[in-house]
């Protein structure tokens, strides 16, 4: 009987999850409508629905899912503080004496937000706000500057501190602390790939990345005290929050607190913490805590009712009987996740998709980290491929309507193709 | 907010100042809550001090009671705010044939989707939690940990989060008749504002407006 009601439960669920009705309870819909199917032809016993509160309760004393609304908190307050601004303006100037610097400057600046913050958008948005006019003032091509702000704004879900990791951490069953320690190198990894693709740009077409023009620079002094302004407070962050999770001094919630505190302490000290900055941060943690975790609440009755109808039977005989063995599964999830992500968010993926394959992964002996780190870089690319990439919308929300959305498109092109190499060389050849 | 449709005793008209009757409870509930979430880093980084003291004082510093209340407050949050969030478009939605509809279609969907959905699913949850919470409260259930807070007041608020999504539910659905019915509804701040440019759900939804 599982190789029926599985197959035709998961496609009914993504149906009516593509209606445009709130996902949370549009999968709450498909549970009740599949258990009610299979009560009705004597596959599934409804008395498993009683097993909704003992898990909602379990997702209320969650530990881990805690860490998620400190970290929205902590990455809001940042927004707020303007520190990406200081950041970018003060790296532009550093580096835009050199051909394609403005570029690296993004890329850099997008590392160091994504270890201070954890949050996407921010980055994506400040960026497009700020270095986009100063890039296409400078003549860079406007593909190749759209394509650099939107990936190195994106690189917030592979590096540690990310909400992408927690939930993650959270459906595999595996510490947050060490997988956010395995994604460090992964991250950079990224970055690295990204700043040479943008010397290796820089050299062979000056065209598309010159050198800023000279009435825009600064004197070397007062950039000098600049860059050091504006590199304490992302610099204090990091160390608070990363070093104390990498030390083993704090779990990644306790961090997350205590980042989110220093935070305001530093929005503070640049007269940026009034009460819009603290409205504007307690509204936003408010609307994604009560997200993920609706969401989080709706997937567990879509897995309750799957599970009643042995669809994790079907998912994992499937799944752990394709040739090739680890390898196959490996390429199947990814390319199943891979294509997932052009129209579903990364939330949804980990809460209905995750559960499902980590038990084959089990079984086929995968490192359940190692998988973790897989599926964040693949879900990173997901934020970057159009037509519903993440990314993409907010880097077009904050661009003025002359620039046209496939120059948004073929600007990100290359960088998708960087982020699947390296993908790549991470399945085939960090493999534990 | 008032429709256009006339007569005192216009049943639509009735149920639509029912409609915002429940929606201003909402918006008052998720003013208060949303401040939950400053307590919570509060109480959060205090936690981990605490722990963190610990290791030198010798002595445990740590409070059950504060650890519970971490999560308590972070269970309130979601728990309280879910209806406010319902009106507002906080819970993420797959916009990619939504956003392209216009809004009597996209009543219709989340008319459906109100009533086939959500409505039944609040139901639901009311029904299986009865029983457990009632037998917290018969046995006053408490943490297992030594000065740990009660769990049957926190354990009841399941009941409260549902039967807030239900009503909610109930006005969401009865907004989304006036729309449909062509009453000078469509301006409604439960429809998303379509822009062209503006990013899909979820990190992108629309800003909700200050509660309360």
């Amino acid at each position: 009987m599982s190789g029926f009601w599985g197959p035709v439960m998961f496609l009914g669920a993504l149906a009516l999850i593509f209606t445009g009705y709130p996902v949370a309870f549009a999968l709450a819909g498909a549970a009740m409508l599949f258990a009610l199917l299979g009560w009705m032809a004597g596959v599934f016993d409804p008395i498993l629905f009683m097993a909704m509160p003992e898990r909602t309760f379990g997702t209320m004393s969650n530990f881990t899912l805690l860490a998620v609304p400190f970290f929205i908190f902590m990455g809001t307050v940042l927004e707020k503080s303007r520190l990406a601004e200081e950041l970018l303006e003060t790296f532009g100037m550093l580096f835009g004496r050199f051909r394609g610097g403005l570029a690296l400057g993004v890329i850099i600046v997008g590392a160091l937000l994504a270890a201070a913050t954890g949050v996407v958008g921010a980055s994506v948005t400040a960026m497009g706000l700020i270095s986009l006019p100063v890039m296409l003032r400078n003549d860079y091509d406007e593909d190749y500057s759209l394509g650099v702000i939107s990936a190195s704004g994106t690189l917030g879900q592979i590096i540690p501190p990310s909400i992408v990791l927690i939930v993650l951490g959270d459906q595999l069953g595996v510490s947050v602390g060490s997988l956010f320690a395995a994604a460090l190198l992964p991250g950079l990894a990224l970055t690295g790939a990204y700043a040479v693709y943008a010397v290796v740009v820089a050299w062979l077409r000056p065209d598309v990345a010159p050198a800023m023009k000279l009435e825009e620079r600064m004197s070397t002094g007062a950039l000098v005290r600049r860059v050091l302004r504006s590199m304490i407070p992302p610099l204090a962050l990091i160390v608070i929050v990363l070093g104390s999770i990498f030390a083993g001094v704090a779990t990644p919630t306790e961090a997350g607190a205590l980042g989110a505190v220093g935070a305001m302490a530093l929005a503070a000290l640049n007269r940026n913490m009034g009460m819009e900055t603290l409205r504007a941060a307690m509204r936003e943690t408010t609307r994604l805590t009560v997200m993920v975790v609706f969401l989080l609440i709706g997937s567990t009755a879509f897995t309750l009712v799957f599970r009643g109808l042995d669809g994790d039977l079907w998912i994992e005989q499937t799944l752990s009987g394709l040739p090739g063995g680890a390898i196959g599964f490996l390429i199947v999830v990814n390319i199943f996740v891979f294509v997932l992500g052009f129209f579903i968010d990364f939330f949804e993926i980990a809460f209905i998709i995750v559960p499902l394959i980590a038990p084959a992964a089990v079984v086929l002996g995968i490192d359940l980290t190692w998988l973790g780190i897989v599926l964040a870089v693949n879900l990173q690319t997901s934020f970057l491929t159009p037509p519903f990439g993440f990314s993409l919308f907010y880097l077009r929300g904050v661009t003025p309507a002359a620039i046209s959305t496939t120059s948004i498109y073929r600007g990100v092109l290359p960088f998708i193709v960087i982020q699947l190499v390296v993908l790549a060389v991470i399945i085939f050849m960090a493999r534990p | 907010m008032a429709g256009r449709s006339a007569g005192r005793g216009d049943p639509v008209r009735q149920l639509l100042r029912f409609s915002a009757a429940i929606d201003r409870m909402n918006d008052r509930i998720g003013g208060v809550i949303q401040w939950l979430t400053l307590a919570m880093v509060v109480v959060g980084s205090a936690n981990a001090l605490l722990r963190y003291a610990t290791r030198f004082a010798g002595v445990s510093l740590s409070s059950n009671a504060f650890l519970d209340l971490q999560w308590y407050m972070f269970s309130l949050v979601f728990l309280l705010a879910a209806a406010w969030g319902l009106k507002y478009g906080a819970h993420v939605r797959v916009d990619v044939m939504y956003e392209r509809l216009s809004a009597r279609r996209r009543a219709w969907i989340d008319l459906f989707g109100t009533i086939l959905f959500l409505i039944p699913f609040s139901v639901l949850m009311l029904y299986v939690s009865w029983p457990p919470v009632r037998n917290s409260w018969s046995i006053r259930e408490t943490s297992p940990d030594p000065g740990g807070l009660a769990r049957y007041p926190i354990k009841t608020v399941i009941l409260i989060c549902f039967a807030l999504l239900l009503l909610q539910g109930i006005s969401e659905a009865i907004k989304q008749i006036g729309i449909l019915r062509g009453g000078g509804f469509a301006e409604s701040d439960s429809v998303p504002p379509h822009d062209p440019h503006g990013p899909a759900s979820p990190h992108g939804a629309p800003e909700a407006p200050e509660g309360g």
